[in-house]
């Protein structure tokens, strides 16, 4: 195998790439780079086994070449080297060269390094994925829909299932969970017509597959297709497969979660309330809870405060657009809302309490976008 | 600090079996000692009355070695509700007099006279007092007068029983100097190995010895040895003082040394379920669980895991225990084990994020919680008092501060 191709595009598709390869791999081959040659592109592979990222380098695209000489062939390469190595060569032009001894010569200018390789055929298969259910969404809406979800994962391997996003594809409509079982984000979008016949559920991807995911995806307005099968999502652009395995097992029935009926409901101004809590909770970061107390005053205002037995105390008075309902005092980690404000990103936001101690809801006043943010609360003894 | 202060030792004395004696008068003028489970092993002497000391038993001897040395002993096992009640009578005597009364442990507090402006003198006051412990719980006891704790603790080391003892600055050359280190308050064994070895035999030598050297030796413990030789004791009475505990822990010895797994469980269950009650007792809950495996050889371990949210209850505990157990047990046979409850929190000062998935079970108490969070505010936080701490019976505890601490909490 010989290639002649532009640095930059080749440092792109390795630093994509090696979002799958994990140091840590029990699978020895895993830690190396799949390379394969033929005469149309250069396609590279990478995988820790739940997630797999293949990153296809065109001969040619839109009138400019991005490989100038192939001989078609594959080797495996050792990962951890490499970004390092292309990043760092002299000339604009890399050639990568395989012998039939798995000898792989990296030359660039009066640059050259030698590595071992592997044999590419110890490389495991991919798995191909038979599916129908295939549906395309554009691919900023699907960072967009990632950002507002996947931040409420779990972070703790108590119930595995929870690590996930929930992906749901019903009536047209296509909406994302995730929960840590603390605090609980989804977000529902109308889709085409496209998907007409086309439903599913229990679909739960592992919350570190989508972050990878966001970090590769560009913010175009191209569509990305998202193929599903029974325990594998495919996520695939015009360069890119990114291949992930699902989470096994059943996720929670959320929408029983969400409270139907509310005793207080705040209109308030998203940003002047993330600010106001940013603030009282800078004396709280180093308790367990990050703890914020919001209590509804007199002429719609509401008082957020934090104390810290040992440190000191924080209060602030915000007006709010309006409260309506019972009066209510009630305590909750100030991260979860800020991150809940920064997920929601509109202008008001109107939040319904039910009592101190149930969930209460976040959403936009503009009804526009279909978010909901839940939240529950810390009881203090 | 300008003036003298005026601090009491009071001392009772063998406390339990006098607390024993004044149950069942017919002992009295026999000797008494109560002992841990007599039929095991683990059967030493706990304490014993002066009838039984002038036999030569000794706290902390085997019972078979006492029964030899005094045949006719008395051994009773321990009843430590019985001391506790006591004990709470006692303080409560003694609180009539001050509120600065710092209990030092089931038997013993500190208390500052220096604002009492009652009738009496100290050495009244003191005759008062210890009158007053005879009268009502039949108990006998020792006060030292000093005008620091240190003196006043040794002070009331000086006469027993029924002592009364003044000890003031300008007599600890004649009074003080000529004990023995060992004898004084805050040298262990340790620290009395260590200072022989520098030839300090008594308090006075330890007293004139160079600052550095002691400082050198023991570290800041060594500094403030020899300012208390010295006469000099700055430490206040701090009511309080009883309430700053870190750990909760229980040991168990086995009767004979084991690997049998189903034993094993049996017992770190149990621990934990002692750990568990008296944690509930004290209102408390913990981040940090530490096992102590001590092994046939003597050979001792304690392995501890931070938790990263609290726990109270025994199957939460009894859980990280076993954990623990099973990945640092080396399977040689055990001769104890323990289990300790670290970084404590009170309860009050802790807050719990509720669950998306069982908050319910939390929300269905707001009613609750309102109506009390209502009435506190109007009349205080002491109107409610939570009678989970009251559950207290089955506790069984190795240290007796513990038992205190439901007396002191009260308010």
């Amino acid at each position: 195998m010989k290639i002649v191709i532009n640095r930059d595009q080749l440092m792109q598709s390795i630093q994509n790439v090696m979002r799958a390869i994990s140091p840590k791999t029990t699978i020895p081959i895993l830690s190396g780079m799949k390379l394969e040659a033929n005469e149309e592109e250069v396609k590279l592979t990478g995988s820790d086994s739940d997630i797999t990222i293949e990153s296809i380098i065109p001969k040619e695209e839109d009138g400019i070449v991005h490989i100038h000489e192939v001989i078609p062939g594959k080797v495996v390469v050792q990962a951890k080297f490499l970004p390092d190595i292309i990043k760092k060569l002299p000339e604009d032009l890399v050639e990568i060269e395989a012998d039939g001894e798995l000898n792989i010569t990296i030359r660039s200018g009066k640059a050259e390094f030698t590595l071992n390789g592997q044999d590419p055929e110890e490389y495991p298969q991919l798995p191909v994925l038979q599916t129908e259910n295939s549906f395309q969404i554009q691919t900023d809406l699907l960072k967009t829909l990632i950002r507002q979800t996947n931040f409420a994962v779990s972070t703790s391997e108590t119930r595995p299932i929870l690590t996930g996003v929930h992906f749901k594809l019903e009536n047209d409509q296509l909406e994302l969970v995730a929960t840590d079982s603390h605090r609980l984000a989804s977000r529902k979008i109308a889709m085409n017509e496209e998907t007409d016949s086309l439903s599913f559920k229990n679909i739960v991807i592992p919350g570190k597959s989508l972050g990878e995911l966001n970090k590769i995806l560009d913010d175009s307005q191209d569509s990305i297709q998202i193929s599903v099968s029974d325990n594998q999502i495919l996520f695939r652009t015009k360069h890119l497969f990114f291949l992930s395995r699902l989470l096994d097992g059943n996720y929670p029935e959320t929408s029983r979660l969400i409270p139907e009926q509310s005793k207080t409901e705040v209109k308030v101004d998203s940003k002047e309330l993330m600010q106001t809590i940013d603030r009282a909770s800078l004396l709280a970061k180093d308790n367990r809870n990050n703890i914020v107390k919001l209590e509804t005053k007199e002429n719609n205002a509401i008082e957020i405060s934090s104390n810290s037995p040992e440190i000191g105390t924080a209060e602030e008075v915000l007006n709010t657009n309006e409260i309506s309902g019972e009066e209510l005092k009630i305590s909750f980690n100030a991260k979860y809302m800020i991150d809940a404000l920064r997920a929601i990103d509109a202008e008001e936001i109107k939040i319904q309490f039910t009592g101190a101690m149930r969930p209460f809801i976040i959403e936009p006043l503009d009804e526009g976008e279909q978010i909901l943010q839940l939240i529950t609360p810390v009881r203090t003894y | 600090m300008g003036k003298g202060r005026i601090i009491f030792h009071v001392d009772m004395n063998s406390f339990y079996a006098s607390v024993e004696t004044a149950y069942r008068p017919e002992l009295k003028g026999k000797p008494v000692a109560i002992a841990g489970d007599p039929e095991k092993r683990k059967g030493i002497i706990v304490t014993c009355n002066y009838e039984a000391r002038a036999k030569g038993v000794k706290t902390t001897m085997p019972l078979w070695q006492a029964y030899d040395i005094c045949p006719n002993l008395i051994a009773l096992k321990p009843n430590f509700n019985r001391y506790r009640e006591a004990s709470q009578h006692m303080f409560a005597i003694l609180s009539e007099v001050t509120p600065f009364v710092q209990p030092i442990s089931i038997d013993e507090g500190y208390m500052d006279l220096t604002d009492y402006s009652g009738e009496y003198s100290p050495l009244q006051l003191a005759e008062w007092i210890q009158q007053r412990l005879v009268d009502e719980l039949d108990l006998p006891s020792s006060i030292g007068i000093a005008p620091n704790k240190f003196l006043a603790k040794m002070a009331s080391d000086m006469k027993k029983p029924l002592g009364i003892t003044v000890l003031r600055k300008r007599e600890i050359q004649e009074k003080l100097w000529p004990l023995p280190i060992g004898e004084m308050y805050g040298v262990g064994k340790k620290t009395e190995e260590k200072l022989t070895q520098i030839n300090i035999e008594t308090i006075g030598d330890l007293a004139k010895l160079n600052v550095l050297t002691l400082k050198n030796l023991l570290g800041v413990n060594g500094e403030r040895l020899h300012l208390r030789a010295n006469g000099i004791d700055n430490s206040e009475v701090d009511p309080e003082a009883i309430n700053e505990f870190k750990s909760i822990g229980n040991s168990q010895t086995f009767p004979f040394d084991t690997t049998d797994s189903n034993e094993i469980q049996q017992m770190l269950s149990q621990l934990c379920q002692s750990v568990a009650d008296r944690m509930k007792a004290k209102q408390v809950v913990s981040e940090n669980i530490q096992i102590m495996i001590r092994y046939h050889d003597r050979k001792t371990i304690t392995r501890s895991r931070q938790l990263r949210d609290f726990v109270e209850h025994k199957d939460q505990i009894n859980q990280i225990v076993l954990d623990l157990f099973y990945s640092h047990w080396n399977e040689e046979p055990i001769r104890l084990l323990g289990v300790t409850a670290q970084h404590l929190s009170h309860k009050e000062e802790v807050s719990k994020q509720l669950d998306l998935f069982n908050y319910e079970q939390e929300a269905e108490k707001e009613p609750l919680y309102n109506a009390i969070e209502q009435i506190e505010g109007k009349y205080g936080k002491e109107v409610f008092v939570n009678l989970s701490g009251y559950e207290q019976p089955k506790v069984k505890t190795s240290f007796q501060k513990d038992f205190l601490s439901n007396n002191q909490r009260k308010k």
